[in-house]
């Protein structure tokens, strides 16, 4: 096994920049390319009329579990050394409520708004300086909620362990669930492009 | 068929070929076997060489003493044995679930037993499991009673000023750990040799006493 080359010592911290930095360029070339950089398109998936952003971040998750599936079945990569952090249920599911409240008020995500300041969006400037304030104030509060953000801890804990069942047995679910999700968001924005020319 | 496949668009060709993906994947099962696992003899008979993947007691007390942490230190005997005494930093681990614990693949990990016959299999078993260092402490918890928690001093009648100091220096190790030198070479059995009670409940302290790793991700 050769990947992650990071941890199998191929490169160092220096070139581990270096590399960060280009992935960076490439990942915000694509996302402003895709029209991320907009707080309407982000929007308009809480609308319905257009599931653009959906779509492409289904379709992300498909291809990289397809591609590490397969790689770390040739032996290629080691899917023991990447890393996620660990799952703490009920804080993770607040966070995420307030996280997905802000995309819906703001229009984009931590990622979107930084690639929507090179465009010189001013709301996207507005939106990143809210996320530090809002990091900030977390941190200052963290001693007080510490109880509650360690609260109900699972560990590192993937899918197949939680269910029991074969890591194929998901990623097929996965992919399922994503072409039933892009049949649906097709027809989601069919219907309300429909309901907005009957207007 | 194949024409046919062609014909359609992009996204149905792709929504296709994830499907076919998908059910090989059921087939697959689990992408990684943790049971079998093909062996590089050739790279595995060069390095098991002499003193190549050793580390000696005196290198690991120096390690402990120096807080160092850029390694796991495993303690494969039985659980009884490890919480009756350890050596300090280790964590128990038993050969059946040496592969599946929480070892890296790109960590250095440290064997010891009670003597090099089983932390050499250990050795061998992470080694063809494609674990990139693994090393073995030479001669085990014997070499680390007798040489760092008990050691001995070999100085005779007339001791010179180096021995002396080396004299000092073990008994200062062996205080460290919670051990007591032992008169001379020759009279162990004067001293009794009780090990050192361990004063914490050991499991707990070891799981916090390891440095997390840093957080990634966005």
């Amino acid at each position: 096994m050769t990947a992650p080359f990071f941890k199998f010592g191929l490169f160092n911290d220096e070139v581990s920049f270096i590399i960060a930095f280009v992935l960076g360029l490439a990942f915000g070339f694509v996302f402003e390319r895709g029209g991320f950089g907009s707080g309407r398109m982000l929007a308009a998936q809480f609308y319905f009329t257009d599931m653009r952003v959906f779509k492409v971040m289904f379709t992300a998750i498909v291809v990289a579990m397809i591609g590490l599936f397969y790689l770390s079945w040739i032996g290629f990569i080691d899917l023991s050394l990447i890393y996620f952090g660990d799952t703490f249920l009920v804080p993770q599911i607040v966070g995420g409520l307030i996280l997905g409240i802000g995309f819906v008020i703001g229009g984009y995500c931590p990622g979107t708004s930084t690639v929507a300041i090179a465009t010189g969006r001013l709301d996207a400037i507005a939106y990143l300086l809210g996320g530090a304030f809002g990091i900030f104030v977390f941190g200052e509060l963290f001693p007080y909620i510490s109880d509650f953000f360690y609260s109900t801890p699972m560990g590192r804990i993937t899918l197949p362990e939680l269910f029991g069942i074969d890591h194929g047995i998901i990623l097929f679910v996965v992919i399922l669930l994503a072409i039933a999700g892009f049949t649906a968001a097709d027809w989601g924005e069919k219907y309300m492009a429909s309901r907005k020319e009957g207007k | 068929m194949l024409k046919i496949y062609a014909a359609l668009p992009p996204r149905k060709r792709m929504g296709i070929l994830a499907i076919i993906l998908g059910i090989i994947a059921v087939f697959i099962g689990n992408p990684q076997d943790n049971t079998t696992t093909s062996v590089n003899i050739k790279e595995l008979s060069m390095t098991t060489g002499d003193n190549v993947n050793t580390v000696t007691v005196k290198e690991l007390s120096n390690w402990i003493i120096q807080g160092k942490m850029d390694y796991r230190l495993v303690d494969l005997r039985t659980e009884a044995e490890y919480d009756e005494y350890n050596i300090p930093s280790s964590e128990c681990v038993s050969m059946s679930s040496l592969t599946k614990s929480e070892l890296m693949r790109n960590e250095k990990i440290i064997l010891y037993s009670n003597d090099d016959i089983v932390a050499s299999q250990a050795w061998f078993i992470l080694k063809s499991d494609s674990y990139k260092s693994v090393s073995i402490l030479k001669n085990g918890m014997e070499a680390w009673k007798n040489e760092i928690v008990f050691p001995s001093c070999n100085c005779g009648e007339n001791p010179t000023t180096e021995q002396k100091q080396l004299h000092a220096q073990k008994a200062e190790v062996a205080k460290f750990f919670g051990g007591v030198m032992q008169a001379d070479a020759g009279s162990n059995s004067k001293v009794k040799k009780d090990l050192p009670k361990l004063k914490a409940p050991k499991k707990v302290t070891l799981r916090t006493n390891r440095k997390k790793p840093a957080r990634e991700g966005c």
